[in-house]
């Protein structure tokens, strides 16, 4: 079927912030379905909240839109583009969720919007639990016997029927939330309520345990003429309990016979046509149960998901491309295999190597959350690996995974503890499974207590045994046959290093005397049988090299690795972004990455991809074989900088800012030194190996004072201490966790601005990128604290100040490239709290404010260009060069995981944890401050009742807020203390209890839907507990709760601006051509 | 057998013994940690070749002359060799793999209130179970006879169709088989399958060829030219039938390759005869085509008819 001339004009709707269970594959599978429909000549219209995305690139879309994803932006939308479609099935469960109300709400009809992809009928039979049992039923096959609750006293009938243990899902959440297993009736009855709490419609489902069975997942395709095909059968290493997001899994199934394939395959094929996915990308999940082959279906999703994104990486079969190109009407048949480009879409890949994927967690950034897996899924972000057998794709994964110290069991584990381990999924049970080997711990032991298929332990038998052959040698001793078949299992040369006591580089000496090196395979679709046209490839201890490397211009770019706090979506945009500008210059683009969900590891980014680990092994052997002009190391964030140096040692060209001085900057004594020779100030500070030294240093330096270890991440580990004690405390814990590193001791700059501010720099020239002003105080983690470019309170002078100091700090550094600076503005003295000579998380933020691809001019930097070829639309300040500043206000808000970890306080601090980010643009700082808001999550009342807790420090600054609020007409509640303060300020207050000061107390209140905003900056420990009810009420009732009095500041301007302003949305193709022609410059550097 | 990677345990409920002692009883070798890519991309790029499999020591050049002394495929007559020396009935269906109401519901057979059943000649070139397990899906009553039987022989059991089964080799010189069928063709229903389409293809007087490096597989896209929707589909076959060497007064192209666009079925449009030149029962394979056993019983049905064009 050819496609459809009826329909020229698309709305694609993105996912918004990254969040635990939706991240960047979503993003992919957006900029996919982006360019396909691009390509078939439609005009496609993207609205997305997340300015860290490709997908919102202003050159993707025709009109784009970075806006909250709620109806009536979206309405706003609708009505201003007038799309003739939606396709909603390519941002995740939020689009999905946004396109259903869309609908039910009659918008679409309204404005005669058709929804291709997929219809709202198979969307709620897809994901309504008992529609969809229902459905299955129908067509003879079986789900888990169940039943769906919308109050705890049927539930508790219910669980007498079905017996325990049980699965509890609350309806329409995402990745899981709100899910869990209960054991017994009291765990029920918490969880039953929880989940009632969590569902939008107030719905649970109830299910019959399948946990221990056989896990499995399809991902499979269908087209308008109802061919079918499946692209993927994915195996789950950890049986059902743990929810797939959470467990390693493992392409192609593996543990199948073709006869239960088939079986698999033609329910698959049933359930799509059952629930009516006409065309598209679905996909199934199913428990096997391991005694007798049962077979029951799991749930279908009816879009693309964070598995079609692994499918696709997996098989190197674009699934979001190809459907939205089915959407618009187009046949499987009619649709190019791009790898092969001489067969059809239509087919199922068939893959000859073995894909292992791991998930990445962290909860080292949320104590007190549980660690246990189950169905809720808690993990940030993930790796995949590719190896010809499963032995060393696992292996590769495991080292993909870059954990900053080898993982090793406490020597005296017993082993009650050890079976403890195996038997309770947690994100280190890898390991003990490894640990448990080695200690001899029988397979069939391991299986009774994990319920891991015993297919995948005997496979880890065999790796442990390996390891023992390896260990009979030595270095020196080692056979060629031997190091060969060790590497052929996956073993990394630090792990032999650690077996033969000697160091990696010994290892790669001893490989390259015996000529013992990997080859590189490609990813084709095929296995083999047809020619591939597109350079997809991994490694492999092989006879056969297929890289065919050119002789072309070329530079490498080594991406990020997988997502976590602090390091995500922002670094694999500038690694994209790197390859799009080199290659339009010419240049060959190789990357490099190991993160499936990434639009980095998508073929068509780069000119050649290799999909491996980040290592300093796995890179060099990419660039032996490469040779590559130059490597680019400052795009992907930490990972690709921590290999810098020891890359630059092995002879490998790093362009760009030089890694010495990426040291420099990090190494706080020669910093410290290059500062005073600048005559720029910094925060004294100190460093202490014990606490005695560490109580004399911060006397020396004044309280308060930032502590924090001395290798930093994402602010890991970092406190603010007001009082010895807290100091001493923590250089005695720094202490017991490991070998003695210094304790880095910063004075703390109380009340003081911070700002960020990216640079492009060419050695000899420095360009200002963007001023971004913080809006929570110097304290709050940059990542964490919301943001706003032009900044709004800062002097002309303090602007000066710091134009010029970045201008030094470049020049001092050489740096070229990207350079981003942090710096903390006390009473009109500036500071520089740090230095990055690299990408920041706030380029993709600050390129989409200005219009001017900040990564792509880096790059062309890097690769020689100078700033003044580039025409960037420039103005000076202070003798400074600086992107144009715009007629707009673009506030960045950061979105944070706490709904998935119950317990976890939400205070912020100096220690990062948000997973994700938003903008909200507008002409007014208040406005873009509550879109910012919205698209986080936090929808600003415009009237009601605000609860106000505030501290000591903050009641001096109360009265300004609080008039802000009374004239806005809301009715004040505050504690004691602070309506003492208001009042005092002469505004009214209603003073409410405490959670300890009787009933009904402010939880109570928050509870019972009495408070629309709360207000509660933190008071320190002794009302600590209080706090933290108080705010964990808050995220459980959805309420927005602000911690900080700068933040609500902003919020009561935000208000003020939505009774004044109502929606207005803005393309940013429109906003930057305005910008463009204000300045007099191209909008674009490229 | 030629694996990367040979399991040496077994985990499956339905696992009554080790892979090893499987083919150790068969007598089949097993080659396993070798780069199985870089060999599938050799004979991408040569075409199909003759090889052999030596453990004594025998040095590299002796064993290429060796594998050089080996007949070619074209030409070869293998169907004789393989065929079964005397007549047998078949009665086994589908193996189910585990107890689900489903397969049930399904319907994968017509066996549902159907008292009669189609009696069907299976002619024996190197017959697959699982196509006679179908047939015994699809309600019939089985007999498998050798590649030599004679069209008289086989129309004098009056059956209600002939099924014509896959097989080794080419097709060409089994020129015995092509005269049965060019009998039998219009006397009684046909469906052939893989070798048998090719014999098909040749009693109808077009020409078969030999492929470079063949199709095997279970991923391969066939376009159902009268439905214009795709199958998924096992293949396993080193020669296929030219389409323009079939007289097109006589016969209708109804199946093609998406990958190469060769010929992957047929149908003649005056006599009761169809063929494809894939494994509809695909076991290992995807179901897809398991609708031509379907069309194969309705055929008989209406050829059964009174009234029908039966001659």
């Amino acid at each position: 079927m050819p496609k459809r001339k009826d329909i020229k004009k698309i709305l694609i709707i993105g996912s918004g912030p990254i969040i635990i269970g939706q991240a960047c594959e979503f993003d992919y599978s957006g900029a996919q379905a982006c360019k396909a429909l691009r390509a078939e000549g439609y005009e496609v219209v993207l609205v997305n909240s997340n300015p860290a995305t490709i997908m919102t690139d202003p050159e993707l879309a025709r009109r784009t839109y970075i806006e909250p994803l709620t109806r009536e932006y979206l309405e706003e939308i609708i009505a201003k583009e007038k799309p003739q479609a939606l396709l909603p099935t390519v941002g995740g469960q939020t689009a999905l969720n946004l396109a259903v109300e869309l609908s039910e709400s009659g918008i679409l009809e309204k404005y005669k919007v058709e929804m291709i992809g997929a219809s709202l009928r198979a969307i709620k039979v897809a994901e309504d639990r008992l529609w969809f049992k229902d459905a299955c039923r129908k067509i003879g096959l079986e789900v888990p016997a169940s039943a769906l609750v919308n109050n705890a006293k049927d539930a508790m009938r219910l669980c007498d029927q079905l017996g325990f243990p049980l699965v509890i899902r609350p309806s329409f959440t995402l990745g899981g939330t709100g899910g869990s297993i209960a054991y017994n009736k009291e765990e029920f009855a918490e969880s039953i309520s929880t989940a009632l709490d969590l569902s939008p419609v107030h719905e649970a489902l109830v299910e019959e345990s399948v946990l221990g069975w056989k896990e499995y997942e399809l991902e499979v395709m269908r087209d308008f003429r109802d061919n079918f095909v499946v692209i993927c059968s994915i195996e789950n290493f950890d049986p059902m309990g743990v929810h797939t997001g959470d467990s390693i899994t493992v392409a192609p199934a593996q543990t199948l016979t073709d006869k239960e394939y088939q079986r698999m395959r033609d329910a698959a094929a049933a359930i799509i046509r059952e629930v009516g996915v006409e065309t598209g990308g679905s996909n199934v999940q199913f428990a096997i149960n391991p005694e007798n082959g049962r077979m029951v279906i799991i749930e279908m999703n009816p879009r693309v998901s964070r598995s079609s994104a692994l499918a696709s990486k997996a098989t190197g079969f674009p699934i979001a491309k190809i459907a939205a190109r089915l959407a618009v009407g187009m046949s499987l048949d009619e649709i190019p295999n791009d790898i092969t480009e001489k067969t059809p879409a239509c087919f199922e890949p068939t893959i000859d190597y073995v894909v292992v994927k791991i998930p990445k967690w962290q909860f080292e950034k949320f104590p007190g959350a549980d660690s246990t897996l189950g169905t809720q899924m808690k993990s940030v972000g993930e790796v995949m690996a590719i190896g010809r057998t499963f032995k060393e794709a696992l292996q590769k994964g495991i080292r993909s995974l870059e954990p900053s110290t080898p993982w090793r069991a406490p020597a005296e584990t017993p082993d009650s503890l050890l079976r403890e381990k195996l038997a309770t999924p947690r994100p280190d049970r890898i390991y003990w499974l490894l640990t448990a080997m080695e200690r001899g711990l029988h397979g069939e032991e391991i299986c009774e207590l994990t319920k891991i298929d015993p297919w995948f332990i005997h496979q880890i038998e065999e790796l442990t045994a390996m390891n023992r052959r390896a260990a009979s040698v030595t270095v020196e001793t080692a056979s060629k046959d031997l190091l060969r078949e060790v590497k052929r299992h996956g073993a990394s040369d630090e792990q032999l290093a650690q077996i033969w006591r000697t160091t990696p580089a010994s290892v790669r000496l001893q490989r390259a005397r015996y000529g013992v090196s990997p080859v590189f395979k490609r990813v084709d679709t095929c296995a083999a049988e047809f020619e591939s046209f597109t350079p997809y490839l991994y490694s492999s201890y092989e006879d056969e090299d297929e890289s065919d490397a050119q002789q072309r211009p070329k530079i490498m770019i080594l991406g990020s690795g997988p997502n976590r706090i602090g390091q995500g979506i922002e670094f694999d945009y500038c690694c994209c972004h790197a390859s799009y500008a080199l290659r339009e210059d010419g240049f060959e683009t190789i990357m490099v990455n190991c993160n499936p969900e990434t639009v980095s590891t998508d073929y068509d980014t780069s000119d050649r991809l290799y999909f491996e680990p980040l290592t300093l092994e796995d890179v060099l052997a990419i660039v032996e074989r490469e040779k590559p002009q130059g490597v680019i190391v400052q795009f992907g964030g930490q990972t690709p900088l921590n290999l810098a140096l020891e890359l630059k040692r092995n002879g490998v060209p790093i362009i760009g800012t030089a890694p010495e001085s990426i040291d420099l900057a990090e190494d706080r004594r020669r910093f410290g030194r290059l500062l005073e020779e600048l005559k720029i100030p910094q925060p004294r500070n100190a460093t202490a190996l014990i606490p005695e030294e560490a109580a004399r240093v911060a006397a020396e330096i004044g309280l308060p004072v930032l502590v924090r270890p001395s290798y930093v991440l994402g602010g890991r580990a970092m406190v603010i201490a007001y009082d010895v004690n807290t100091v001493q405390d923590y250089v005695a814990q720094a202490a017991l966790m490991g070998p003695a590193r210094p304790v880095l001791i910063d004075q703390f700059l109380e009340e003081a601005t911070e700002v960020d501010v990216d640079a492009l720099a060419d050695g000899a020239e420095v360009v200002i990128g963007g001023i971004m002003e913080h809006i929570e105080e110097a304290g709050v983690h940059s990542g964490d604290s919301s943001c706003v470019l032009p900044p709004v309170s800062l002097t002309p002078a303090v602007l000066d100040t710091i134009r010029e100091y970045t201008r030094r700090l470049a020049l001092a550094l050489k740096v070229v490239g990207l350079m981003n600076v942090q710096y903390a503005i006390q009473r009109d003295t500036v500071y520089v709290l740090e230095v990055n000579p690299r990408a920041s998380r706030t380029v993709p933020y600050v390129s989409k404010a200005t219009g001017v691809p900040l990564a792509k001019v880096a790059a062309r930097l890097m690769a020689g260009k100078k700033l003044a070829s580039m025409h960037l639309p420039i103005v000076k300040n202070n003798g400074v060069a600086e992107i144009a500043v715009r007629e707009f206000y673009s506030v960045k808000s950061p979105v944070f995981p706490f709904n998935k970890f119950r317990g976890v306080d939400t205070i912020l601090g100096p220690e990062m944890r948000s997973t994700g980010e938003v903008m909200g643009i507008s002409t007014s700082y208040g406005q873009a401050f509550a879109k910012a808001q919205l698209a986080a999550g936090q929808r600003l009342p415009r009237k009601g009742t605000v609860f106000l807790s505030v501290n000591d420090r903050d009641k001096k600054h109360l009265a300004a807020l609080g008039n802000e609020l009374s004239t806005l007409g809301f009715h004040l509640l505050a504690t004691r203390g602070t309506a003492a303060a208001l009042e005092a300020a002469g505004i009214q207050a209603e003073a409410v209890f405490k959670v300890n000061e009787g009933r009904p107390n402010i939880v109570d209140l928050v509870k019972t839907g009495k408070i629309d905003l709360i207000i509660n900056t933190p008071l320190g420990r002794e009302s600590f507990y209080d706090e933290k009810s108080i705010r964990r009420a808050a995220i459980r009732y959805n309420i927005p709760c602000i911690t900080t009095l700068a933040a609500a500041n902003a919020a009561a301007r935000g208000i003020h601006a939505l009774h004044e302003q109502g929606i207005e949305v803005a393309a940013l193709q429109d906003l930057h051509k305005s910008q463009a022609a204000a300045s007099g410059a191209p909008a674009s550097g490229d | 057998m030629i694996v990367r990677e040979f399991s040496q345990i077994t985990s499956n409920w339905r696992s009554s013994e080790s892979a090893q002692l499987y083919l150790n009883r068969h007598k089949i070798p097993v080659i396993w940690d070798i780069d199985t890519r870089a060999l599938v991309r050799h004979i991408r790029n040569v075409g199909a070749l003759r090889g052999i499999v030596a453990t004594d020591g025998t040095p590299a050049e002796q064993l290429v002359f060796e594998a050089k002394q080996l007949p070619k495929m074209a030409g070869l007559e293998l169907a004789s060799r393989v065929t079964c020396a005397k007549p047998y009935g078949w009665e086994k269906g589908s193996v189910e793999v585990a107890v689900s109401p489903w397969a049930e519901q399904m319907g994968e057979s017509d066996a549902k209130g159907e008292s009669y059943k189609h009696r069907v000649l299976a002619f024996d070139y190197g017959i697959k179970q699982n196509i006679l397990r179908l047939l015994v899906d699809h309600n019939c009553d089985v007999w498998v006879v050798p590649a030599q039987t004679s069209a008289e022989d086989a129309l004098g059991v009056k059956p209600d169709g002939i099924f014509l089964s896959n097989g080794p080799g080419d097709p060409e010189p089994i020129g015995y088989a092509i005269e049965t069928i060019r009998k039998l063709i219009g006397q009684v229903p046909v469906f052939g399958i893989c070798l048998g389409h090719q014999l098909c293809g040749l009693a109808l007087g077009g020409k078969t060829f030999k492929l470079k490096f063949g199709h095997h597989g279970s991923n391969h896209p066939v376009k159902n030219l009268l439905t214009e929707q795709v199958e998924i589909t096992a293949q396993n076959h080193g020669f296929a039938v030219d389409p323009d060497s079939l007289p097109s007064r006589d016969v209708e192209i109804t199946h093609v390759n998406l990958n190469d666009h060769t010929n992957e079925g047929m149908r003649h449009k005056k006599a009761p005869l169809f063929s494809v030149q894939y494994h509809p029962e695909a076991s290992p394979g995807p179901h897809d085509s398991h609708y031509l056993f379907t069309e194969f019983t309705d055929m008989m049905k209406e050829w059964r008819q009174p009234g029908s064009s039966r001659r």
